[in-house]
């Protein structure tokens, strides 16, 4: 069975190339362009990896994961993918419950790996 | 009107003149604080977006480059992969401004660890391998024993040996000589805080530097050669960003250079004990 990603990102042209590689090899994917989209879109269809931006365009990525919290819904496994690789950056996310973080643009190889890592075991 | 009341008046005139002239210059200088800062602004931003649409470019080159979407041509691969490196290399010089602009509006900071000198070293000499091997450097490393760990931003540390190793690299013709160099030193060479400091070395055989670009090297936008014809393309912040980083680190980095015979840029790191527990 093959993997549920969700890609939260607001620019429609690294979604579409994201897309395109994980729908290649054998993910499914869904999208959110928001946090308010991609809280919906968890409670909808809860994914098995988030792959997530933090600059969104209504607020930082990591309130996803404050309101999900906040709504004791279950969160996935959460990859953050980041424009900085500033270290305070790096510790919120990982503070906040991502599982990994990734500076952008994650080399294609690198990231099949990361989410395979972070997808929960099916046994 | 007696004289001394005439001189008075001409006295307040001229200190009224003085205090408007003062009030408008510093007017003048709060203005150009502000246009600075929204420049530097500016200039974070700009680079952040710009890494967004390149993130689309080589994710989808990479794609067609691993064969994702079928097989293609041993040729059409060769120009994808060009394609990649241009971008990566595109990135690189976004993030050096970025990084650029966030030294200068004072929001870098340091994430202290502790590791082996001999780790970092040898990661940056394996990141510089494959550029090492095209230009038929000898790359040699002489590491002093019983070096302590260090207590300091290892990721900027390696960003520090890089670039200038790149540089050494860069700048010195096929077939020469470049090498990196560490040993303990007393941290009041040139003018540090005192105690102990592991001293950097990074140096080659290549074109040098002439006396007068000693300092220069090392300010923001510094190009040698500034001719639209040089050979080495840049930002001009690659050594004004690896200054700052060793400076954050209170550490120092000058270079002695002859031009023609080479350059050996040095830099320490004060050595400093990690936080108990």
């Amino acid at each position: 069975m093959s993997v549920h990603v969700l890609i939260v990102e607001d620019s429609v042209l690294v979604t579409d190339a994201l897309r395109t590689l994980l729908e290649a090899t054998d993910h499914r994917v869904t999208t959110a362009s928001g946090v308010a989209a991609a809280v919906a879109s968890i409670e909808r269809d809860p994914p098995d990896v988030m792959l997530l931006d933090l600059g969104l365009g209504d607020g930082n990525g990591l309130l996803v994961l404050e309101r999900l919290a906040a709504a004791s819904v279950a969160c996935p496994a959460t990859i953050a993918v980041t424009g900085s690789d500033a270290p305070e950056i790096r510790e919120a996310c990982r503070a906040a419950g991502c599982v990994d973080v990734l500076l952008k643009p994650v080399p294609s190889a690198i990231l099949r790996a990361r989410i395979a890592a972070a997808a929960p075991s099916r046994g | 009107m007696s004289r001394a009341t005439t001189d008075e008046s001409a006295l307040q005139q001229r200190v009224a003149a003085l205090e408007a002239q003062l009030h408008e210059q510093s007017r003048q200088t709060s203005e150009l604080k502000n246009q600075d800062a929204l420049k530097t602004q500016f200039l974070a931003n700009i680079s952040h977006d710009l890494r967004t649409p390149l993130t689309a470019v080589i994710t989808h080159a990479e794609i067609l480059r691993d064969g994702i979407l079928g097989p293609i041509s041993d040729r059409q691969r060769e120009s994808i992969v060009g394609i990649i490196g241009g971008g990566r290399q595109l990135l690189e010089m976004v993030g050096e401004i970025l990084t650029y602009a966030r030294g200068a509006a004072n929001q870098l900071s340091l994430s202290r660890s502790q590791f082996a000198v001999e780790a970092v070293i040898d990661q940056v000499c394996e990141m510089s391998e494959s550029l090492v091997a095209r230009k038929e450097h000898s790359l040699t490393v002489d590491l002093r024993r019983g070096l302590p760990r260090l207590y300091a931003d290892r990721e900027k540390l390696t960003h520090v040996l890089s670039n200038l190793l790149g540089n050494a690299i860069d700048f010195t013709p096929p077939g020469g000589r470049v090498w990196i160099a560490a040993r303990l030193a007393d941290s009041t060479e040139r003018g540090g805080g005192g105690g102990q400091a592991v001293l950097f070395e990074v140096g080659d055989s290549g074109i040098g530097i002439a006396p007068e670009h000693h300092e220069f090297v090392f300010r923001e936008f510094a190009q040698v050669d500034a001719s639209s014809s040089r050979i080495h393309h840049g930002t001009g912040l690659g050594l004004a960003i690896t200054r700052k980083f060793v400076e954050l680190h209170d550490g120092r980095i000058w270079v002695e250079s002859v031009v023609h015979a080479g350059s050996r840029f040095f830099f320490t790191i004060p050595v400093r004990p990690a936080p108990e527990g």
